[in-house]
C-alpha cells in the first residue's frame, strides 16, 4: 500500500467502517473545558439545552413565551420550564508525519496510514457522540456534527509530508483533552518537553505509539548497512556486520523507549499505548475508547 | 584422457591468485532503510560477524575456476587410435546387404577415425562399395574437411544388394595421395567378382586398417515347401561355435504369428526348420524376418505365387446374370471383392488358364465337353461352387454334391402359411465355423437335397429346420461346393448380407493356389526393400525385370530386392533366393586388424565440466545472497511502490530476476498463445466432401433429355409437370417435378421414364449418350420418343407438321438398341395400365404408337421404348390458371382428356410393368377358385 493519500470521503468511509461496531465516543470529562458549545455535558445548572433541569415559579420580567402552560395549568400559580446547561467537550488529535511515518515494512501498512486510520475512527466516534473535534494546528474553529468527518480526512490526507515527529506547542483551552499518535521513537527528552508543554495548560490526554513490526522486532539477517530516512538520511549509516547479534540489544533498547513513554505519560496523569500497524487496527480503536471513556 | 588444448591448462597456475583475491573481499553490505536508526547507533554484539569469505565458499568458488579451466581445455575420453601416416584419411565404407546388421557400430568406427583425422587436421575421402541407388558405381568423394565427412557417412546407409568390388578397385586405383591411412570398415563377405582385385587396390592405396565385425550377417534363404509345411532355411559363414536364429512369420498387418528358432551347428553354413503353423495362419504369413536388427538379408518376402488364387465367374454371352442389382453374377463380383484376382469369362476360356476356383451361378451342365472339362478341372484339385436357380431346379445334373429333389422349396410366399427361415449357426466341421451368423439372413426359397444322398456329402452351413444350405463332397483331388440357394437376392436375403463375402472368402481358401509364372511380362517394381529391409517406394535406377528371371537376376540398383508386379499379382524379390551362401573373405595382408565392436566413440567431457562450472557458480550466487540474507527476512521479497525511497531498497538482482522471470512467462505465453492460432486450423477436422444427392433419389420424378433447343425443352418441362400433378392427384403415386437430363452425363438410373423430343435439326447424341440411354434401356428403364408432329405423308391430325421427323428419328436413334416394334393397340398393356384406352391421342391424333413386339423375359415383358408423333407434352401443358397453351388437332374436348389418359397409363406402365396385366386375369382367377 502506498502512500497516496486516499480521497477524503473514502478515508472517512473507511473510518466510519471500523467505528461502526463502537458506541458514539461521550469523553469523560473531569472539567469539561470551558468553551460555549452546546454539548452533551450537564453544567448542573440552568442554561442552554435540551435537558429539562427544572421549573420555577414565574418571576416578573420573564418573557411570557417562557410560561410552561401545560405545568402551569395544574395549579393556580404560573411556571417556568428551565433546562441544564450543556457544553461539549473539544477533544485535540494529532498524527506525527514524515518519511519515518510513511515508511512500512512488507506486508504492513505505513504507519502513517494507520495512525491516520484510527485518528479518523475515533474522530467519527466523537463527533456521533456530539463532542467537537478538532485537528492540533488544524482548523480555527472546532468541528462538530458528522458531517465535519470528511472535512478532517481531507485535512489529513494533505499530500505534503512535513517531518514533524512531535506534536507542535499550539494553544490548547485548558481541560480539553489531547490525542497523540505518532511512532515516538525520539528521544525521551524531546517527548518529555512536548508532552510537559500540554500537560502544564492543563490539558489531559493519551499517547498512541504505532511501531513497524520490522521496528519492534528487526528481523533481517546478515550484513546490512542500516540507513537512516528523513532528516537522518543525510547522516552515514549504521553498517551492522550481523544484525542476528545485535537483535537482543535492539529489543532492549526499544522496551526501555516504549517504558520511557509510559512514564512520562503517567508523570503527566496521562495514559499512553502501544499499536502494531501488522495487528488489527480495530484493537487499538478499543483501547483508545475506553482509554477515553472511562476515565 | 587427451586435452585438445593442453595449453589452457596453464590457467589452472592462477588459481592461488583467485583464491587469494576471492578470499580478500567480504560481501558487500545490503542497504536497508530503517527509522529507528537512533536505537541501532553504537550497538555493538559480542560476536563478531566474518569479515572474511566463509571457506568453504571459498572452495566452491575454485571448484567453479578449475572446472571452467579444465572443461575449455577439451578433454577427451576414449579417443580413438593414432592414425597411422601423415596423409589424408580414406575410408573405405562397406555399406551392402551384409552390413546393415551392425551399422550402427561401423558409422561409429567411421565416425571415431574422422574425429582423429579432424584433431590432426587432415582431410578425410569417403568411399563407400556398394554401387548408389541411382546405379552409379562407387566413386571416392573428396578429400574433404571431417566436418563434411561426418555428414556424408551419416547419410550414408546400407543398400539392399552386395558391393561392387570390380568398381571399388577400379576407384581405388585411381587414388594417389601419399602417406594415406586406409580404414576398410569391413562386412566380412567375400564377393563372387574382383575380390582379389579389390585387395590389391586397398593396399595399395595407404596404409590399411581393417575394421571387421566377429560375425558375418547371415542370409535368410526362400523357404521350401515340403509336405504341406514351409521350411524355412538359412545360410551363413561358418563359426566354430553353434548358434541359434530366431526367424518372425509376420502377417501382412505386421503381426509377428509364429517364431521359429534355427540352430546353425558349429562349422555348418545353413540349417533349416520347419514353420509349424496351421495351414490358415501360414497362408497369411507375409513377411520372415530374421530377430534382431532388421536387414535387407535377413528378411524374406513371401508373394502370393504359391498360394495364388485365381477365382473363375463363368459367363455367357448376352446373359442377364450380370445385370446391376439384380444378376447373380454382379453379387459375386462384388462379394469377391477387388483383393482377389476374379477372371469373368466364358467356360471354355477359363478352364484354358490355370484356374483355382470356379464359380458356377445357376447353370446347367448338360452332358458334353463343357461338363467333362468342369470334371477334369476338378479331379485336378479345382474348387467348384455351384449355386442353385431355377435353371437348376428344373434340370439338375450329376456335378452335385448331394442329389436334389425334383423341385424347389418356398417359404413365406403370399399363399403359404410358413416363415423364411434363418440360418442355423456352422457346425464345427465346416470352414465356414466362427463366422457370426446374422438374424436378418433369411431363406425363402432353396432346393432341396435328397435326405438318402446325404450320407456321403458334408453339410457346411444348414436352415434353423435342418435342411442344408450348403453342402460338399469331394470329387477326385478337388472338392464340389453347392449352395442350395441362388447367388442373387431372389431366393434369399443370404447374397445381401456381410456373411456371403465371408464366407466366399473361405472357400476360396480352401482351394489349392494355381502357379502361373506369368511368361515374359516385365514386371514394374512395385515396393522395393532397403537395406534395413523395410519396403519404400522404387529407387531412381530400379527397372522392370521379365517375370521368368525374378528370382535369378543378380540384386544390383536396377534389380533391388522387393516387390514386382501389379497390385493383384505381385512377386517377391528375395535377396536370400538370388545371392550365393555368404563366403567369409580372408584377411588382408598387411593390414592392421581392428575390432568392430571396440571401436567407441570418443567422449569429449569439456562440455559437461563448463556445464559444471557454471552449476558451481550459480550455488555460488546463492550462497553469497543468502550470506548476505537477501533470501530470508524482509525485503527479500516485493517491495513498496515507487515511493519517495522510504521503503527498503530492494535487491537488485531480486529485482532482475522477478524481471526476467516475468519477461520468460510473457514470451512463453504468447508462444502458446502462438502456437494455438495458428494449431487451430489444422485442428479444424477437414468437412468430408459430400456428393450432393440427386433430387429424384428421394423421390419419384419423370426425365426428359435435355436438346439445348431452349422452347423444346420448356415445353418438356412444362407439359410433363402437368402430367406429374395430374398422376399425382389421380392415383397412389407422387411425382416430384421432372428433371431434365442429358445421357451419358447424368446418372439415368434414378429414373422410371425418360422422354425423348426428336426435333429435325437437332445433333444426333453422341456415343456416351447412345451408350448410356442403351444402358438404361437395358436395365429396365423406358425412353418415350415423340417427334412432336409426324413428316408428311405419315398418318393422323399433326402430319406435315414437323417436316424431316422421320428422318431425324432415324439418325437419333440410330445407335439404340431397339427390339423389334410392333403398333400399339387396345391389348397391349399400356392400353389397361391404368384407363381402359382404345385410342393414344396427344396433341395430335392418329398416329401410330410403337412399341417392342417381344415379350422380352429379362425385361419382365416391358417395352423399353414407345416411339409416337402425338406431341403429347404439349397436350398436358397446362397454364397456372387451368387454360391450355395449345389447342389440340383437330380439336375436341375428349382428345386432351384421352392424351392426360395415355400419360396415366405410361406412368402406371412404368411404375409397375405388366403387373395390370396380370391383373386383368384377377376376375377369371377368383371365379375358378370359387368353383
Amino acid at each position: 500500500m502506498a502512500l497516496k493519500p486516499r480521497p477524503p470521503r473514502d478515508a472517512a468511509l473507511a473510518a466510519e467502517a471500523l467505528g461502526g461496531a463502537l458506541p458514539p465516543l461521550l469523553v469523560a470529562a473531569e472539567r469539561v473545558a470551558a468553551t460555549v458549545a452546546q454539548g452533551v455535558h450537564g453544567r448542573r445548572r440552568t442554561g442552554r439545552g435540551d435537558s429539562f433541569w427544572q421549573y420555577r415559579p414565574f418571576a416578573e420580567g420573564d418573557a411570557a413565551q417562557r410560561v410552561d402552560w401545560r405545568q402551569s395549568a395544574r395549579s393556580d400559580r404560573l411556571f417556568v420550564r428551565e433546562t441544564e446547561w450543556e457544553a461539549a467537550q473539544t477533544v485535540y488529535l494529532w498524527v506525527a508525519d514524515g518519511d519515518g511515518m510513511r515508511w512500512h515494512s512488507p506486508g504492513a501498512p505505513p504507519k502513517r496510514d494507520r495512525a491516520t486510520l484510527l485518528t479518523l475512527a475515533l474522530a467519527s466516534l466523537l463527533l456521533r457522540a456530539g463532542e467537537h473535534v478538532r485537528l492540533l494546528g488544524g482548523a480555527p474553529h472546532p468541528a462538530s456534527g458528522r458531517q465535519a468527518a470528511p472535512a478532517i480526512a481531507a485535512l489529513l490526507g494533505q499530500d505534503s509530508p512535513r517531518e514533524q515527529p512531535l506534536p507542535p506547542q499550539h494553544r490548547v483551552p485548558r481541560h480539553a483533552h489531547v490525542v497523540l499518535i505518532g511512532d515516538f521513537l525520539e528521544p525521551l527528552e524531546d517527548i518529555r518537553a512536548a508532552i510537559g508543554y500540554f500537560a502544564g495548560i492543563p490539558v489531559s490526554g493519551h499517547i498512541l505509539q504505532v511501531l513497524d513490526p520490522a521496528e519492534a522486532e528487526l528481523p533481517f539477517r546478515g550484513r546490512i548497512r542500516f540507513e537512516g530516512l528523513g532528516a537522518a538520511r543525510r547522516a552515514a549509516g549504521i553498517l551492522v556486520p550481523r544484525v542476528e547479534d545485535i537483535r537482543d540489544l535492539y529489543h532492549q533498547r526499544l522496551q526501555d523507549q516504549i517504558a520511557g513513554i509510559a512514564a512520562i505519560a503517567a508523570a503527566s496523569g496521562w495514559r499512553a499505548s502501544l499499536h502494531r500497524t501488522d495487528h488489527a487496527p480495530g484493537t487499538a480503536l478499543l483501547g483508545l475508547y475506553e482509554a477515553l471513556a472511562n476515565r | 584422457m587427451i586435452f585438445a588444448h593442453p595449453w589452457l591448462l596453464l590457467g589452472l597456475a592462477a588459481l592461488p591468485v583467485i583464491w587469494w583475491l576471492v578470499r580478500a573481499s567480504p560481501p558487500a553490505p545490503r542497504s536497508q532503510a530503517f527509522p529507528a536508526l537512533r536505537l541501532l547507533a553504537d550497538l555493538r554484539s559480542t560476536a563478531e560477524s566474518p569479515e572474511r569469505t566463509p571457506p568453504w565458499l571459498l572452495l566452491l568458488r575454485l571448484l567453479a575456476a578449475a572446472c571452467l579451466i579444465v572443461g575449455l581445455a577439451e578433454p577427451i575420453l576414449d579417443p580413438g587410435h593414432s592414425l597411422p601416416g601423415r596423409g589424408p584419411l580414406l575410408i573405405v565404407m562397406d555399406d551392402c546387404w551384409a552390413s546393415a546388421a551392425d551399422w550402427a557400430p561401423r558409422s561409429a568406427a567411421a565416425n571415431a577415425a574422422i574425429a582423429a583425422a579432424s584433431r590432426t587436421d587432415r582431410p578425410v575421402a569417403l568411399l563407400s562399395t556398394a554401387p548408389g541407388p541411382d546405379g552409379r558405381p562407387p566413386a571416392i568423394i573428396g578429400p574433404m574437411t571431417p566436418e563434411a565427412a561426418r555428414a556424408r557417412v551419416a547419410a550414408l546407409s546400407p543398400l539392399p544388394w552386395p558391393a561392387d568390388h570390380v568398381g571399388t578397385a577400379h576407384a581405388l586405383v585411381q587414388w594417389h595421395m601419399p602417406g594415406t591411412a586406409v580404414l576398410f570398415v569391413d562386412s566380412g563377405l567375400a564377393e563372387a567378382h574382383g575380390e582379389t582385385a579389390f585387395r590389391a587396390a586397398l593396399t595399395g592405396a595407404g596404409a590399411v586398417t581393417d575394421a571387421r565385425a566377429a560375425e558375418t550377417a547371415p542370409l535368410l534363404q526362400t523357404p521350401l515347401s515340403r509336405d504341406g509345411h514351409l521350411i524355412l532355411r538359412l545360410a551363413a559363414a561358418p563359426q566354430p561355435v553353434d548358434r541359434r536364429f530366431a526367424v518372425l512369420a509376420q502377417g501382412s498387418d505386421g503381426r509377428t504369428l509364429d517364431r521359429v528358432t534355427i540352430r546353425l551347428a558349429a562349422g555348418a553354413t545353413e540349417a533349416e526348420a520347419p514353420l509349424g503353423l496351421p495351414t490358415i495362419l501360414a497362408n497369411s504369413v507375409t513377411r520372415l524376418q530374421l530377430s534382431g536388427v532388421p536387414t535387407a538379408g535377413g528378411t524374406v518376402l513371401l508373394d502370393d505365387q504359391w498360394r495364388r488364387r485365381i477365382v473363375g465367374l463363368a459367363s455367357a454371352a448376352g446373359d442377364a446374370a450380370d445385370a446391376p442389382l439384380v444378376g447373380p453374377l454382379y453379387y459375386l463380383n462384388r462379394a469377391l471383392g477387388p483383393d482377389m484376382e476374379v477372371r469373368h469369362r466364358p467356360l471354355d476360356q477359363l478352364l484354358a488358364q490355370p484356374l483355382s476356383v470356379l464359380i458356377l451361378s445357376d447353370r446347367p451342365l448338360p452332358p458334353g465337353p463343357d461338363r467333362d472339362a468342369v470334371v477334369r478341372f476338378v479331379r485336378r484339385g479345382g474348387l467348384l461352387i455351384r449355386f442353385a436357380g431355377p435353371l437348376m431346379a428344373q434340370n439338375p445334373d450329376p456335378l452335385l454334391p448331394v442329389r436334389l429333389l425334383q423341385q424347389d422349396r418356398s417359404l413365406g410366399g403370399a399363399l403359404s402359411w410358413n416363415k423364411p427361415e434363418h440360418l442355423a449357426p456352422f457346425p464345427s466341421n465346416s470352414p465356414f465355423a466362427g463366422l457370426p451368423v446374422p438374424k436378418d439372413v433369411t431363406v425363402s426359397r432353396q432346393l432341396l437335397a435328397d435326405p438318402a444322398s446325404l450320407a456321403g456329402a458334408s453339410i457346411w452351413a444348414n436352415l434353423t429346420d435342418g435342411t442344408p444350405l450348403v453342402s460338399s463332397a469331394p470329387l477326385g483331388q478337388g472338392r464340389i461346393v453347392l449352395f442350395h440357394v441362388s447367388a442373387d437376392a431372389d431366393w434369399s436375403s443370404l447374397p445381401l448380407s456381410g456373411l456371403f463375402p465371408a464366407m466366399l472368402d473361405r472357400l476360396v481358401r480352401l482351394s489349392a493356389g494355381s502357379a502361373d509364372t506369368g511368361g515374359n511380362a516385365r514386371l514394374a517394381p512395385a515396393e522395393i526393400m532397403n537395406g534395413f529391409g523395410d519396403l519404400g517406394s522404387p529407387n531412381a535406377a530400379a527397372a522392370p525385370i521379365s517375370a521368368a528371371d525374378i528370382t535369378t537376376v543378380l540384386p544390383s540398383p536396377k534389380a533391388p530386392p522387393g516387390l514386382y508386379g501389379p497390385a493383384g499379382g505381385r512377386r517377391a524379390r528375395n535377396l536370400g533366393g538370388i545371392l550365393p551362401a555368404p563366403v567369409p573373405a580372408a584377411a588382408i595382408s598387411g593390414a592392421a586388424r581392428a575390432d568392430l565392436s571396440g571401436a567407441h566413440a570418443e567422449r569429449p567431457i569439456g562440455p559437461a565440466l563448463v556445464a559444471i562450472a557454471l552449476l558451481l557458480l550459480v550455488a555460488d550466487v546463492l550462497a553469497s545472497l543468502a550470506l548476505r540474507g537477501v533470501l530470508h527476512g524482509p525485503g527479500g521479497g516485493v517491495g513498496p511502490g515507487p515511493d519517495r525511497g522510504s521503503g527498503p531498497r530492494r535487491p537488485r538482482l531480486g529485482r532482475r530476476i522477478g524481471r526476467r522471470a516475468r519477461t520468460t512467462v510473457v514470451i512463453a505465453a504468447l508462444a502458446v498463445t502462438g502456437l494455438a492460432v495458428t494449431g487451430l486450423p489444422l485442428a479444424r477436422p477437414a468437412e468430408a466432401a459430400a456428393t450432393p444427392v440427386p433430387p429424384c433419389a428421394l423421390q419419384t420424378c419423370l426425365a426428359y433429355v435435355v436438346t439445348g433447343n431452349s422452347s423444346v425443352d420448356r415445353l418438356s418441362r412444362d407439359g410433363l409437370a402437368s402430367l406429374s400433378d395430374f398422376v399425382t392427384s389421380r392415383s397412389a403415386a407422387i411425382l416430384a417435378s421432372p428433371v431434365g437430363v442429358s445421357p451419358g452425363q447424368d446418372d439415368l438410373s434414378l429414373y422410371p421414364l425418360l422422354y425423348w423430343p426428336i426435333i429435325p435439326g437437332d445433333a444426333p447424341p453422341n456415343r456416351e449418350a447412345i451408350a448410356a440411354l442403351n444402358r438404361f434401356m437395358e436395365n429396365g428403364g423406358i425412353i418415350l420418343i415423340d417427334t412432336e408432329g409426324g413428316g408428311t405423308g405419315a398418318q393422323g391430325s399433326g402430319a406435315g407438321l414437323q417436316p424431316g421427323a422421320t428422318a431425324a428419328l432415324r439418325q437419333a436413334v440410330a445407335g439404340l438398341v431397339i427390339p423389334p416394334l410392333m403398333r400399339l393397340n387396345e391389348h397391349h398393356v399400356l392400353a389397361h395400365s391404368f384407363y381402359l384406352l382404345r385410342d393414344f391421342p396427344g396433341r395430335y391424333q392418329g398416329a401410330p404408337v410403337w412399341v417392342a413386339a417381344a415379350q422380352d423375359a429379362a425385361n419382365d415383358g416391358v417395352s423399353p421404348i414407345i416411339i409416337g408423333s402425338n406431341d403429347w407434352v404439349a397436350a398436358w401443358d397446362m397454364n397456372s390458371d387451368g387454360s391450355f397453351p395449345y389447342a389440340t388437332l383437330p380439336g375436341d374436348d375428349q382428345q386432351r382428356l384421352y392424351a392426360y389418359r395415355f400419360g396415366m397409363n405410361l406412368v402406371m406402365y412404368a411404375l409397375t410393368g405388366t403387373y395390370k396385366g396380370d391383373q386383368v386375369h384377377v376376375p377369371a382367377i377368383l371365379e375358378r377358385l370359387g368353383q
